[in-house]
């Protein structure tokens, strides 16, 4: 290997760990302190990050002609560049900055243990040489890597859901003001028109007791700056909207691939039921999102319970338990 | 004696059969019921993961307190995903979905074109424009026919309310959905009722022949390459390439050349050929105080074996070692035959009395004059075969269901209410509502979006968003 090339991926590697390390301390304290001027570091630093681990791994290819995803410590890398790339989109998209915190700290925490499965430059095993690992494993990484944005989303629900009801004694159940509105007589700050209609009711955590403490409560003064639950509850929706699409197409492009490499396009094989696991838990959520009183923190808690089943299906089956997917190399 | 049914009879068991059924459907629509069958589903599932599948009762014995292991084996999780209760548990989801399709999505519309109280929804806005009514509200329709919304005018009493819809096909995203989920299912069937597979394994120079369709396989050479790569670890040989020659005689008589490879399957006549594994086959032989006496009458592959005539002892070949490392006597890292050797096991009965590496091309000592000489190797090729004449069905089911997902999801049905009256201090009021199918929230930041883009393209006067009250009921 050339020296010079492999200080370039060496060099690479290290802007993306420094730029997320960075990141994820500036956005965690944009995170706490809702100051601007934090936002404005942290997500230019995200971007540095992403976009040195996407050379990174190109600057790999360039340098040994072998798809850098044929092992654990390529797909981790993409991992979390992916989970930047799509947690920036949908900070810019749908203000989802304040999260950036905890999922640059994850895409760090991804980063650094990828370095600790990297052998070096490998060839590919025959079953990996084929045109599918260019297709299929970048749509499965995003679809963990959306999981990823969701877990974090998911956390933070439970986290706001759990600390208001403190302030609140028990969660309350708002309902949409009755025909002609003559019932109105609380307002509620934020999101006021974020409520089913009348006679159906959605859990949410804006209450006025909150916003009362905010005056001389720091806690309930920072969750008011956070989004409202309904408005985290239709974040996480809209990030698993984007994932599970992505995991369904992973399954059904692994099992063309399968089908080509091994004679079956499905072989009960642990990483595949594994996906299979991780697929009807997010069924199950976008299900139960239906029903408006199952939303809240009942799906967060599926959303948590799937992305555990997205890590036990990505690193638990490659590590701990052996199949047909165990490139572990 | 000529027996009667009386008629009320009949209708009260038809009427009992319409409410179980009416019954048995609405329970099967209910969605808590069908995410309970997915939460099960998914339990099946993850034990299935972590219970190896496939395996000998004794395997689990050893790997599993006996409790666990007895368990294990009479509940059938040892094969869980071809018990009845996996399948069951896919059949009742089937179901689950069938009935939900049919009893909640198709019937599931945007309401009717009637008036509305535009306050009373809670994505609403009110906006003041220029102009009088009758004018605004052309302007109104072409702006929302401008952006894709579907408008329709009615009249109630002599108010005029518009209509804007959006992507109102996009509800039957979810039947699309679960019709792919149905044509995965219904293309396994297919496989399971009319497709075959199978494995074999030939040797270099010899041909075999797939059952089910005659297809002749005639193994010219295998060839492989494993190179040394090195590692931070050390040095690792790693698998780079694997082939096999061979001429495929297929249904027609006709012979053709055929290069199979990972990744790079063989079709004959719709019948596709693998390359799954190889291995070395060993000619042993056996000798008797010098002289050759009966032995195996082919190469053996690992695991095969082949007793000893006149004794109670037979010899398993276990596996091939490529080079033996010369300093211990201990089979080498690297795989490929350098200094091969093979692994064998002596049984005397079926009891294993002692196993040994002996080098090729140099005869072992069994005793009782006995010696047995790993002569040479020849490599074969394993190969899978597979029809399965569902597939075109399970790649329909597959589009069909990430279409329908992709629908559901990116295709979001939302109506506009529209109503347009005169304003107090001259121009026009405009009030605005929306709904969509699945609630305000998902619509709230595209709402927003739509009143400022239409205050934008609206002339003054002066514009005004408010938004509803709520009320709080704990």
């Amino acid at each position: 290997m050339d020296p010079t090339r492999e200080l370039l991926d060496q060099t690479l590697l290290k802007i993306g760990i420094a730029a997320y390390v960075t990141g994820a301390l500036v956005l965690f304290a944009y995170f706490l302190s809702r100051r601007p001027v934090l936002r404005a570091i942290g997500m230019p630093l995200a971007i540095i990050g992403a976009v040195a681990q996407f050379a990174e791994l190109g600057a790999r290819w360039w340098m040994t002609g072998v798809w850098p995803l044929t092992n654990l410590y390529g797909s981790l890398s993409l991992f979390s560049a992916v989970a930047v790339t799509i947690f920036v989109i949908f900070a810019y998209r749908y203000q989802m900055d304040f999260i950036g915190g905890p999922v640059l700290a994850l895409a760090a925490i991804a980063l650094g243990y990828a370095t600790t499965w990297n052998e070096g430059y490998m060839p590919a095993v025959p079953a990996l040489q084929s045109y599918w690992i260019k297709i299929h494993v970048p749509i499965v990484i995003s679809a963990y890597a959306s999981f990823m944005l969701a877990f974090c989303l998911s956390v933070l629900y439970l986290f706001k859901a759990a600390v208001e009801n403190r302030y609140r004694g028990r969660t309350i159940r708002l309902r949409g003001a009755a025909a002609g509105g003559s019932n109105a007589n609380v307002n509620v700050a934020v999101n006021a028109y974020a409520v089913q209609p009348a006679a159906v009711g959605v859990l949410r955590s804006d209450t006025p007791g909150l916003d009362a403490a905010a005056a001389s409560d720091a806690v309930a003064k920072w969750l008011t700056s956070l989004p409202s639950l309904a408005k985290l509850d239709i974040m996480q929706y809209r990030v698993i909207a984007v994932g599970l699409p992505l995991l369904s197409l992973g399954i059904i492009t692994g099992a063309m691939w399968a089908k080509e490499a091994w004679g079956a396009y499905w072989q009960w094989d642990p990483k595949e039921t594994a996906a299979l696991l991780s697929w009807i838990v997010y069924a199950a959520y976008m299900h139960l999102h239906t029903r408006p009183n199952l939303r809240g923190t009942f799906t967060a808690w599926i959303s948590v319970i799937g992305f555990v089943s997205i890590v036990f299906c990505y690193l638990g089956v490659n590590i701990w338990i052996s199949g047909l997917h165990s490139y572990k190399m | 004696m000529e027996a009667r049914i009386r008629p009320d009879l009949i209708s009260a068991a038809t009427a009992w059969v319409r409410k179980a059924w009416d019954d048995t459907v609405r329970l099967f629509a209910h969605v808590p019921f069908g995410v309970s069958l997915l939460a099960i589903w998914g339990v099946l599932t993850l034990i299935g993961v972590i219970v190896e599948q496939g395996k000998d009762p004794s395997f689990y014995a050893d790997a599993y307190a006996p409790p666990i292991a007895r368990l294990i084996v009479r509940l059938d999780l040892d094969n869980i995903y071809h018990s009845a209760a996996y399948i069951g548990i896919i059949g009742l989801i089937l179901c689950s979905m069938a009935a939900a399709t049919f009893t909640k999505v198709i019937p599931r519309r945007i309401p009717r074109l009637n008036p509305v109280k535009i306050d009373a929804i809670p994505l609403h806005a009110t906006i003041h424009v220029a102009g009088d009514p009758e004018s605004a509200r052309e302007r109104l329709a072409a702006f929302f026919a401008a952006r894709g919304w579907q408008v329709r005018k009615r009249e109630f009493g002599g108010t005029e309310w518009t209509f804007a819809d959006k992507n109102n096909w996009a509800r039957r995203g979810v039947l699309v959905a679960h019709v792919g989920f149905v044509l995965i299912a219904a293309g396994t069937t297919i496989y399971w009722a009319k497709g075959y597979s199978g494995q074999f394994a030939v040797l270099s120079g010899q041909t075999a022949t797939i059952p089910e369709s005659g297809t002749k396989i005639a193994l010219q050479r295998f060839g492989f390459r494993i190179d040394p790569v090195q590692t931070k670890a050390g040095t690792v040989y790693q698998p780079i390439d694997y082939v096999s020659d061979a001429k495929v005689t297929g249904r027609d008589g006709v012979t053709h050349d055929a290069v199979i490879r990972v990744n790079q399957p063989y079709d004959a006549d719709g019948t596709l050929i693998y390359q799954a594994t190889y291995g070395f086959a060993i000619d042993f032989a056996l000798t008797k105080d010098g002289h050759r006496i009966a032995g195996p009458d082919h190469p053996l592959k690992e695991g095969e074996g082949f007793a000893i005539d006149g004794t109670s002892r037979a010899i398993q070949y276990q596996r091939f070692v490529g080079t033996i490392d010369r300093t211990t006597g201990q089979p080498g890292a690297d795989p490929r035959p350098n200094d091969p050797g093979v692994v064998i096991q002596a049984f005397d009965g079926d009891r294993p009395v002692g196993g040994a590496l002996i080098p090729l091309g140099r005869p072992v000592d069994l005793g009782a004059g006995y010696r047995l000489e790993a002569a040479r190797y020849v490599l074969y090729s394993g190969f899978q075969y597979r029809y399965d004449p569902g597939i075109p069905v399970v790649g329909l089911g597959a589009f069909v269901l990430v279409a329908g997902l992709c629908i559901s999801f990116y295709f979001l049905p939302a109506r506009l209410f529209v109503l347009v009256r005169d304003a107090a201090g001259g121009g026009a009021e405009v009030g605005l509502a929306a709904t969509t199918v699945r609630g305000y929230e998902v619509f709230e930041q595209r709402f927003a979006e739509i009143v400022e883009a239409l205050r934008r393209s609206e002339p003054a006067p002066q514009t005004e968003v408010t938004t509803a009250p709520v009320t709080q009921t704990v």
